[in-house]
């Protein structure tokens, strides 16, 4: 099914909508309309934890939506801040608390109070 | 009704600033415990603290120097150094970020007493980061299939290998910011740099751990 379409969509150097997107981007951007992918990349963070104001939210999301570049970097962006969010290697010890509160004990900086 | 930052809206679920009380943030711990009560030096109320913080504290310790018992010795040294300076905690962050201050910075001590180095160099992050030409992407970024990685013991590994290899600086703001979910302003007064180096710290971390991940990750081409 729709082969040709998938190599277009994979090599984005043949495919003339993504060449017109970036063209018309690359115009905005030039006339100082609108940010280029090097300025949204810079918005990224602060979309993903939503604290960009109002103007640049449209601006990042209508750039989001006719570069293929900035979508997929995004989505790899969310990608790897999710599976950072998953990670849970790390076995905390049983009796850690325990194991401190003997330190601190035995370090005379307690029981100042009851000598 | 203290001000409020507008530029820092506190993530959903994040428990209402309790005062003199102290919460632990992430988790909107249900057990605040006195401040007034830790200020006295009240045995009780620290073993509370040293409850309620231990795991997170030994968790970002953890991370910082790569040994458990490292980890655990620097966990202990650091309610130490607490108590015997909780007269000089001075309120002007929650009680829980001065803890985290002094348990970074003996675990970045510690670090570079042992010359563990991360296998990353600061300019090699630099580099991780996507390359534009005249504010455009040079190349179109791969599209990810999480497909590709559906074992949740290969997904961990491949993130914490990734987490490992980043330089100290990178890896400590992902694990405050991303695996702990301090906020940006708490995670600024622990590491006392500002809350834009903690933006682009985190930014430049997230953009080298995508790097790392992408050759795992990248959709493989239909046979
Ligand atoms: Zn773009």
């Amino acid at each position: 099914m729709i082969p040709q379409g998938g190599i277009r969509y994979l090599n984005p150097k043949i495919t003339p909508t993504v060449q017109t997107m970036k063209f018309l981007t690359a115009l905005k951007t030039a006339l100082g309309l609108a940010p280029g992918c090097e300025k949204v990349n810079e918005f990224l963070a602060d979309y993903v934890e939503g604290t960009l104001d109002e103007k640049t939210m449209a601006q990042f999301e209508e750039h989001m939506d006719m570069c293929k570049c900035c979508s997929h970097y995004m989505d790899q962006y969310r990608q790897t801040i999710d599976m950072t969010k998953q990670l849970d290697d790390i076995v905390v010890p049983a009796e850690l608390a325990e194991h401190t509160m003997f330190f601190l004990r035995n370090s005379e900086a307690f029981s100042k109070d009851e000598g | 009704m203290k001000p409020t930052n507008k530029a820092k809206p506190e993530r959903a679920g994040a428990p209402p600033d309790t005062g003199d009380m102290v919460t632990s943030t992430a988790d909107g711990a249900e057990d605040a415990i006195s401040l007034e009560a830790l200020m006295a030096g009240d045995e009780k109320a620290f073993e509370q603290l040293v409850v309620q913080e231990s795991p997170r504290l030994f968790r970002v310790i953890v991370r910082i120097v790569g040994d458990d018992d490292e980890a655990e010795s620097i966990l202990q040294e650091t309610f130490l150094q607490a108590y015997q300076r909780m007269n000089t905690f001075r309120r002007e962050s929650k009680l829980t970020t001065w803890l985290y201050a002094i348990g970074i910075n003996l675990a970045r001590a510690s670090l570079r007493k042992s010359r563990r180095l991360s296998s990353l160099e600061d300019q090699e992050v630099e580099r991780m980061q996507p390359q534009f030409n005249r504010g455009m992407f040079v190349e179109t970024p791969a599209v990810w299939d999480p497909a590709r990685v559906t074992e949740y013991s290969d997904r961990q590994q491949l993130v914490r290998r990734g987490i490992e290899e980043l330089p100290e600086d990178y890896r400590t703001v992902v694990t405050l910011r991303d695996i702990e979910e301090y906020s940006t302003d708490e995670v600024a007064k622990m590491l006392d740099i500002s809350s834009g180096a903690v933006r682009v710290r985190l930014h430049r971390a997230r953009g080298a751990l995508r790097k790392l991940l992408d050759p795992h990750m990248r959709r493989l081409p239909r046979q």
